[in-house]
């Protein structure tokens, strides 16, 4: 091309808009990171099901529909924790090794806007993921949620929100990817075997359950099950949503001291 | 310091702990000129580029980028539209095609183009739907660099565009950085490449262990630092005679004849085939040697630069 045509590239000027910038970016955060990857697809859609289906049957809580009334809002409420841990805390490593949190910081695009868009793509992701565990759970073991539906999407947004929050702790505290996934996954999957997710604790001794409560895994996940499942009134668990501000809090303290973008 | 001047870097100091990086640099470019870092690997270019573009707070200095400062933190908010980076190393989303990279970094700017017409300038026209990891290396850096300026920005940062790169993709980057001059741009690029800087620059910055050790147009360096010219040939029956003696160091094993030429070596080429005429003798195997960049840097640094070409990266 030659020097002339470049200088009268049609190149209108700009108007940047962080809006159309976050709905670009959490677009192709989808397509880029889930749709093209048949492995996530895998793991975080077609495993809770199986999981479901199989505990169900195999907890041996009198019923599998009983079993299954617990697991629904155990198994999303999992995945909540490895939205945050991984889907974000993780991602955010990664993308600091890969040196692409410092390409995107020297465009115009707000390194919030980033943030958010990542946030907003798992976010779209965990809705596809509970809504599939809820119609599972529904269809296989008549399962309902019946707590009022302004409550139960405010206690997950809350869980969310808290989990975002600890994940981002990970990014802002682990140097590397590697052990930043190695972080996510010893996080991810003990605690959603000791926090009432998978298997209830009341089955550990009670010194051992009063203490697993002090998580704020445990707290989500109680009041979580309590009012979509259960049909409790959003206050009963205002002790626990007050402990997930405590947490969220302390971990956006922690992030915002050593989070660094590049 | 005037406005003809789009980068200004005065007494730029850059430590980490003990280790300095950059040691009092300072240099200024003309709008529209293209300059370049040229140095070993480690002698602080990187850090210095890095500086300019709000990655590195300097520990001392200023450093001014179309009168923006790029270490405060709204000076560089208007400075990021206004300028193109291409970094070394940065990885993109594997599962990223050249085209969605090109249309979503066009958001950041504002831009709602076509990227088809960017990427057929870095050579990528035929490779919109291609996953930037199934791209070679020095495809990556052509995309890279189509990231960088495909918004038009005003000035482009560089860092080692060419490395490890394909003689094709050096070619047509090389090609795109000229016609990037010629409609006005400035441009900084810093590369341990000797070609890639007597090809590209209109003003080089040699820098070592922090410091800048010489700063001049490539010819300049090369008239200045590179040392004479010489002339080698072989001829029997030669002999240095009076006529020629003045025309530089003469040194001859058997019938090998080396002149180091003082001054122009076209003239005292002249002078050598005449004389040999006159004697009668043949001249064979005949080599002028022309000073290069790569003298010019080895007499001011003292050292060779790597060569590049044997770099795997």
């Amino acid at each position: 091309m030659s020097a002339a045509a470049l200088a009268t590239a049609p190149l209108e000027r700009p108007r940047r808009s962080q809006f159309r910038m976050l709905l670009a970016q959490t677009r192709m955060n989808f397509v880029w990171y889930f749709w093209r990857d048949g492995e996530m697809i895998f793991w975080s859609l077609a495993i809770p099901v199986f999981f479901l289906v199989v505990f169900s049957f195999a907890l041996g809580m009198g019923s599998a529909q009983r079993a299954s009334a617990f697991l629904v809002p155990g198994l999303i409420a999992a995945q909540v924790f490895s939205s945050g841990f991984w889907g974000v805390g993780a991602m955010l490593a990664t993308f600091r090794e890969k040196k692409l949190l410092r390409r995107v910081y020297l465009t115009p695009l707000n390194p919030w806007t980033f943030f958010s868009a990542l946030v907003l793509y798992r976010m779209t992701l965990l809705a596809m993921q509970a809504t599939l565990l809820i119609l599972a759970g529904a269809l296989v073991f008549k399962v309902h949620v019946v707590g009022n539906p302004f409550a139960v999407l405010g206690i997950l947004a809350l869980g969310a929100a808290t989990f975002v929050a600890l994940g981002t702790v990970i990014g802002a505290l682990v140097k590397t990817a590697e052990s930043a996934n190695n972080f996510a996954s010893v996080l991810t999957v003990p605690l959603s075997f000791l926090s009432d997710a998978y298997i209830p604790i009341n089955n550990f001794p009670a010194p051992v359950a009063h203490a697993l409560r002090l998580l704020p895994s445990t707290q989500f996940v109680d009041a979580f099950r309590g009012i979509a499942i259960y049909g409790e009134p959003i206050w009963h668990y205002a002790g626990w949503m007050g402990a997930l501000v405590l947490w969220m809090a302390g971990a956006i303290a922690v992030s915002a001291r050593y989070f660094r973008w590049i | 310091m005037g406005t003809a001047d789009a980068i200004v870097v005065d007494r730029l100091v850059k430590r980490y702990g003990d280790l300095t990086a950059v040691a009092d640099i300072s240099f200024s470019v003309r709008r529209g000129s293209i300059f370049g870092l040229l140095g070993r690997n480690g002698a602080g270019k990187t850090t210095t580029l890095e500086s300019c573009i709000g990655l590195i707070a300097p520990t001392s200095g200023t450093v001014r980028v179309l009168g923006f400062d790029p270490a405060d933190r709204r000076d560089l908010a208007r400075l990021r539209p206004r300028m193109g980076v291409q970094l070394q190393a940065t990885s993109l989303p594997e599962k990223a095609t050249v085209g969605e990279l090109l249309r979503l970094y066009g958001t950041y700017y504002g831009l709602r183009g076509n990227p088809a017409s960017v990427a057929s300038r870095v050579g990528l026209g035929d490779k919109l739907d291609r996953f930037a990891g199934k791209l070679s290396g020095g495809e990556q850096q052509r995309l890279a660099l189509a990231l960088a300026l495909q918004h038009d920005p005003d000035v482009l940062f560089l860092d080692e565009p060419t490395s490890g790169m394909d003689v094709y993709g050096r070619h047509v980057l090389w090609r795109e950085i000229g016609a990037l001059r010629s409609s006005g741009k400035t441009m900084i690029l810093t590369t341990h490449y000797i070609e890639e800087a007597e090809h590209l620059c209109d003003e080089i910055c040699i820098v070592q262990t922090g410091k800048i050790v010489a700063r001049d147009t490539p010819a300049a360096l090369v008239a200045r630092y590179g040392g004479d010219a010489s002339i080698e040939f072989a001829a029997r029956g030669f002999s240095v005679g009076a006529a020629l003696a003045g025309l530089g160091r003469w040194a001859h094993d058997g019938d090998r004849y080396t002149l180091v030429a003082r001054g122009e070596p076209g003239h005292a080429l002249a002078k050598i085939v005449e004389y040999a005429n006159a004697l009668g003798v043949t001249i064979a195997a005949l080599d002028l040697h022309r000073p290069s960049l790569e003298d010019a840097f080895l007499a001011i640094t003292g050292e060779r630069i790597e060569d590049p070409r044997s770099e795997a990266a």
